[in-house]
């Protein structure tokens, strides 16, 4: 089979391809074409094809990582949404929890207040009303009012509309019926239901992914099927399949009815093409880790599996979203981070960022704030000569200045002002990284970091050793991850229910038949998509906790059906897992089964690894020898550092730190007391010595 | 440890940046296992609980970003009141120890908010405390529930004093207490498994401070501490000296209780003048009405008072949302001195009740935002809306069954925006509970829930709409209920009009059982029966600005939003919509002359 994936970042579209029998592998890269993400897409596509001369017709199968979704909700450019709601509620939407988003502040904005995804005018209420637990109907739909109100909406030229009834996660028949009406009244417009987006209990989280399914659906449909288009008339038969935040793929069919499922498309690839590169060098328990210019995301993988981000933590521009994601931190720290002295005279890095224009101060295009970028350049680390692969001359001088500069308002010297920034940096990452870990009962020092993207090589072992954590892998093409990852995906759909029974008290039978159902609609939709039903594997699983408690806690489910004996098992994972996270149990104290879920994963093509090719000498990698900078017993002291070319490494030739390895994409620091070894299988492993 | 003696290495920039946000982050470790692992609404669901590190002189060094501020605020005057009450005693802290703590007098916030509190030792040496607050959602007071108590008359009644209770001693559970917990406390399985989540969270924060110092070493510690609190002490310094030295004063009303014959225990006063010299400020609140001796509208000097006046000061000179993350810590409050005459409402004297305090004390707040308007009025709002509480109760099977709401006030209108809608306003911020979450756990049912409307502070920049949400009993039980803001309406700014009070109605199904009709802000415990229903009315906030200058375009939209009427716009804007709503460009420049 041949594979390419492509993913859209915010300056470069990367593009990779694959073939999973001959273990080709090629990869590109074009500019992103903000106006029109498919152009850059199609170019990519195109050229990569012609540069490595494949047939564009014998490609099986185009992956894709967008951010269209994101950019919709962060730049607040969707559709003009309307919402029908229960009557009595109209206002779910804008009150939210009542919280403010910050506590100290009076000119804060409330997003959902400021930025409705559905203004008010837009938010027509019906009667009808449910109630739990069996969603008992206390007051029938009024199917008039449904009518008048999609009459109303599309007078008032709205394109999407949500239906968002309360109780409906128990029972979705009003949402249904309401929504047919919709579609009987006007057949144009992008009908969503929060039963279907997301089908569990917290009625503000829930009609706000549903009004957000709405907002960004109908641009999401018409790229969906003008990329399609293009595909088709550049002679590309391949499927196209679209990367989403649960971190698998969905077709295209699927992402134009649940554009919410791609929310964090990029970044999830990025977590995969993480996983697959630990995979490589066989190691179960990572911490991905990928830095850009502006922020870093921190991603876990434990024996294949992602954390998976609980409903409550997931925010995107400011609004909850209740929708499967991959547990991914996003913080502002990165190569273009802003060093600079607070008004109270403290040392700060970020979360400010000179971002590619004017950029760091090395860049040369009049940037003159000391950023990440520029210490690392003081401290010989980032090579002015050799900064992707040479494509771009770094202004050394410039680095030196405006740091020289910085570390003068402290009575530091130039290297040490540039060293407090590498460690300040450091330690804001490793701290997040300690709230994604430790908080969560994981102890980083059984992990190794993949440290990927354009700033992850530079800082990571440095990082590591904060946490105590022994080892950092070094993807391939530390640039391209996400586009890698997805070469790994498979076919992802998860479907959840609320069911609120209690320990002593569960309806297994109840249980057993909503998980049948649950598993037989998603086989509907494996089966729309392709794929035979004994491909696809199903995980199951429950949202747990102890009556009384607000969050839940994910506990696996085996197959078949539930009975007193699985019971006890999935509460004493529960309890397992409760110890494990927060150090503490509560014996005897009856326990909540909140939600059941179900993934079904249908197994796609991958690639293989590549094998490299044996031989070569680290004299033969070795291109220069450069004055560094490293702290050596707590001294900062000068290096004379060789620096090597990643390409021409030997395999499984241990090489001792301080060292530098270069390749087009990135920077690779290696400090002394750490040892780095190039392995065949495309990673290079360095112990950090921690 | 005394930094100036210069006896101590001094703590370098980067060090001192690298301590400070590892402090932050256990304190936000101590907040997310304590919200995630408790078990009433109260702390999980509504975030009322506070986690935070305090040095061993008690003073605060970091606190958990997720808590509400009047629960993270006190917790160095929780340890300092503990401190002060265990020298009394002459008894001192071990290893091992968990003291409990809620003595309004002696630095707690009010009786149910209940700190636990770790002494963090290091070579044998007490070196810091790593505590948590909650609010518990019953205490042992004389009616279910821990609000609504608005008719205790002295701290007695108020439920179970814990002044510096050893809870474990070196680790070994201290089971009497344990067992006075279980049989005063009405629901003390949720309440006991809360304080239980408590201590768990505090023990990590103290084992995580013990894994900092071990990297850094005690000496570098203390200096990175004390390097962080005068860090953000120079924040507040700077911008208290950026305001022009003078006294602003201003005076605003709480209801008290307002269907009281007496009048001293209704229509109070409270007032602020703040008096700026150079980089300080002092908080002088002379002619604040004399305490009630037995109403539980009191405030805490230390707990509540405090947190009120500091909250407001750092929100308005450093608000967040222009001047960014700022470590909170001892720093900051150090350039502002309180004071206030002893037996007034914020300052009272034992044994007079302070349970019902929240709503005064959130009252307090706004009128230091008041006195500020004068002298920084493009950093405040007009007047907030005011808070209520309603403890829901019942019994079912013999169990008790409690559920606190908090009822969301409103901001008044800013330099260049509107109030933020149907928000818990300044030292509250608190969550509501999900109706889906409510309706399949309680026998309660929510049956409206939406913005007020037609009922604003005019303004430039208009006040928040307030809410109406509306409470249901599914079987017989009771309520209580403790809220301001019936009387006095939220304040207007710089030409804008007052916002609207909030109201109570009780609607009674069965006309035996008692009468409906409107409530005061203040209702003991009171039985209600299946089908009785609370309509809650919201207060909005206050106008900002000549209404005349708001630009009709956003008068119209507010119009079209349903949320103003046609009427409102002509009369309170001079702005002429029409039945098909467009502007009616020359009447409105006649109305508006």
């Amino acid at each position: 089979m041949k594979l390419i994936g492509v993913d859209v970042g915010g300056t470069f579209t990367d593009v990779m391809y694959g073939d999973t029998e001959s273990r080709d592998l090629a990869i590109h890269k074009v500019p992103t074409t903000p106006d029109d993400p498919s152009r850059g897409v199609i170019q990519g596509l195109c050229e990569i094809c012609e540069r490595f001369d494949v047939n564009r017709g014998a490609i099986d199968h185009v992956l894709h990582g967008t951010t269209i979704a994101t950019n919709a909700v962060l730049e607040y450019k969707g559709a003009k949404t309307g919402m029908v709601t229960t009557e009595g509620y109209r206002d779910i939407l804008h009150i939210g929890r009542h919280q403010r988003p910050q506590h100290y502040s009076i000119m804060q904005e409330v997003p959902w207040q400021d930025r409705p995804l559905v203004q008010r005018r837009h938010r027509k209420v019906v009667p009808e009303r449910l109630s739990p637990p069996d969603g008992t109907v206390l007051k029938p739909l009024d199917e008039d009012a449904v009518r008048e109100a999609a009459r109303e909406l599309r007078e008032a030229g709205v394109e999407a509309i949500a239906v968002c009834f309360l109780f409906a996660y128990i029972n979705p028949a009003h949402e249904q019926r309401a929504a047919e009406i919709i579609r009987e009244e006007y057949p144009d417009c992008f009908v969503t239901t929060s039963s279907t987006v997301s089908p569990q209990f917290r009625e503000f989280e829930r009609f706000t992914t549903a009004a957000m399914n709405a907002f960004i659906g109908p641009k999401v449909r018409v790229y969906v099927e003008e990329l399609e288009r293009a595909l088709a008339d550049n002679g590309f038969t391949a499927d196209l399949h679209v990367m989403g935040s649960n971190g698998g793929v969905a077709t295209g069919a699927m992402v134009s009815e649940r554009p919410i499922l791609t929310l964090l498309s990029g970044p999830a690839a990025g977590v995969l093409g993480g996983a697959m590169s630990g995979e490589r060098s066989d190691r179960k328990r990572l911490i991905t880790f990928d830095i850009g210019g502006t922020s870093a995301d921190i991603g876990l993988v434990v024996d294949g599996q992602f954390a998976e981000a609980t409903a409550r933590d997931t925010w995107i521009g400011g609004y909850p979203v209740m929708a499967p994601m991959i547990d991914i931190h996003t913080i502002g720290a990165g190569g273009g981070s802003i060093a600079h002295l607070d008004a109270g005279q403290a040392f700060r890095v970020g979360p400010h960022s000179a971002g590619a224009v004017p950029g760091p101060a090395a860049y040369g295009r009049g940037g003159e704030l000391p950023t990440v970028t520029d210490a690392n350049v003081v401290l010989g680390r980032l090579q002015p000569g050799n900064f992707l692969g040479g494509e771009m001359r770094l202004d050394a001088g410039a680095a030196h200045k405006v740091m020289a500069e910085f570390g003068k308002q402290m009575g530091m010297t130039v290297e040490a002002a540039a060293d407090g920034v590498l460690t300040i940096i450091n330690a804001n990452m490793a701290n997040a990284i300690r709230s994604r870990t430790v908080q969560k009962g994981h102890d980083p020092r059984e992990f190794s970091l993949v440290a990927f993207g354009g700033a992850g090589p530079l800082h990571g072992v440095e990082m590591a050793r904060d946490l105590g954590i022994p080892e950092v892998i070094i993807p391939p093409y530390p640039g391209i991850t996400s586009a890698a990852g997805l070469l790994t995906t498979d076919l992802k759909y998860d479907a959840i229910r609320t069911e609120f029974q209690t320990s002593g008290n569960v309806d297994g039978d109840r249980l057993s038949r909503d998980f049948d159902a649950m598993r037989a609609g998603l086989a509907a939709l494996f089966k729309t998509d392709g794929l035979d039903e004994g491909t696809v594997e199903y995980q199951r699983s429950g949202d747990l906790r102890y009556v009384g408690q607000g969050y839940e806690l994910r506990v696996p489910v085996a197959d078949g059906a539930v009975d007193e004996t699985s019971l006890a098992d999935i509460f004493k994972a529960f309890e397992a897992i409760h110890t494990t996270e927060y150090g503490h149990v509560f014996a005897d104290n009856p326990i909540e089964i909140v939600n059941i879920r179900i993934t079904g994963i249908g197994q796609m093509p991958k690639v293989a690894s590549p094998t490299l090719p044996q031989g070569g000498s680290l004299q033969d990698a070795r291109l220069d020898e450069a004055r560094c900078y490293f702290r050596l017993d707590g001294e900062l002291q000068a290096a004379a550092t060789p620096l090597y070319e990643r390409d021409k490494l030997p395999i499984d030739e241990v090489f001792e730190g301080p060292a530098i390895v270069l390749q087009k994409d990135t920077t690779t620091v290696i400090p002394p007391g750490a040892r780095a070894t190039a392995q065949a299988g495309g990673n290079l492993l360095i112990e950090t010595g921690a | 440890m005394n930094q100036q003696a210069g006896s101590t290495p001094t703590v370098d920039h980067v060090t001192a940046s690298v301590i400070q946000g590892a402090l932050e982050n256990i304190a936000i470790e101590m907040g997310y296992k304590l919200m995630r692992m408790s078990y009433s609404s109260i702390i999980r669901e509504s975030e009322d609980f506070g986690a935070g590190l305090v040095d061993v002189q008690g003073r605060g060094l970091a606190e958990s970003a997720q808590s509400t501020p009047l629960q993270s605020g006190p917790i160095p005057g929780y340890v300092q009141g503990m401190q002060k009450i265990l020298d009394q005693r002459g008894d001192g802290l071990r290893p091992g120890d968990v003291i409990m703590h809620n003595d309004a007098y002696s630095g707690a916030s009010h009786g149910p908010d209940v700190g636990f509190i770790v002494p963090v030792f290091y070579d044998g040496e007490l070196i810091a405390f790593s505590a948590t607050t909650a609010h518990h959602l019953d205490i042992g007071a004389l009616t279910p529930g821990s609000c609504g108590i608005v008719d205790a008359i002295d701290a007695y009644a108020e439920g179970l004093q814990f002044k510096a209770i050893r809870v474990y001693d070196q680790g070994e559970k201290v089971e009497p207490v344990w067992h006075i917990l279980r049989d005063n406390i009405r629901v003390s399985d949720l309440v006991v498994g809360d304080m239980e989540a408590q201590i768990a969270a505090a023990r990590i924060g103290a084992e995580r401070l013990v894994e900092l110092i071990d990297r850094y070493g005690k000496a570098i510690f203390q200096s990175a501490c004390e390097s962080v609190m005068q860090h953000s002490e120079r924040l507040m310094r700077q911008a208290i000296a950026a305001l022009p030295d003078g006294t602003y004063a201003a005076t605003t009303y709480i209801d008290g209780y307002l269907d009281d014959p007496e009048p001293s225990r209704k229509e109070l006063p409270l007032c602020v003048a703040i008096t700026v010299t150079g980089d300080e400020m002092v908080v002088d609140l002379t002619g604040t009405a004399p305490q009630i001796p037995d109403k539980p509208i009191n405030m805490p000097l230390q707990g509540t008072v405090d947190i009120a006046i500091w909250l407001t000061v750092r929100s308005v000179l450093l608000d967040t949302a222009v001047h960014g993350h700022i470590p909170v810590n001892d720093g900051l409050v150090r350039p502002i001195k309180i004071a206030a005459p002893e037996g007034c409402l914020a300052n009272p004297v034992f044994p007079a009740p302070t349970i019902a305090r929240f709503c005064p004390g959130n009252q307090l707040a706004d009128t230091v935002m008041k006195a500020l308007a004068q002298v920084a009025p493009s950093q405040v709002s007009a007047g907030i809306g005011n808070l209520r509480v309603i403890a829901f109760s019942g019994l079912q099977n013999s169990e008790h069954w409690v559920h606190m709401e908090i009822f969301e006030g409103s901001y008044g209108g800013r330099d260049g925006k509107d109030g933020m809608d149907a928000v818990d306003t300044l030292y509250a911020n608190t969550r509501n509970n999900p109706i889906e979450d409510i309706e399949s756990h309680l026998p309660l049912r929510v049956d409206r829930y939406e913005l007020r409307e037609d009922v604003c502070g005019a303004g430039q920049w208009r006040g928040g709409l307030g809410s109406v949400r509306e409470f249901v009993y599914l079987d017989d039980g009771g309520a209580s209920v403790e809220g301001e803001g019936h009387k006095f309406a939220p304040w207007g700014f710089q030409g804008g009009g007052e916002g609207g009070t909030a109201g109570l109605h009780l609607d009674r199904a069965n006309t035996d059982s008692g009468k409906s009709g409107e409530l005061p802000s203040k209702v003991p415990h009171t039985p209600v029966q299946a089908g009785d229903r609370f309509v809650c009315v919201g207060p909005a906030g206050g106008g900002y600005g000549d209404p005349m200058l708001r630009d009709p375009e956003m008068v119209l939209a507010d119009v079209t939003d349903g949320l103003i009427s046609i009427n409102t716009a002509a009369n309170d804007y001079g702005v002429v919509i029409t039945d098909e709503l467009t502007i009616d460009d020359e009447a409105t420049a006649r109305q508006r002359g």
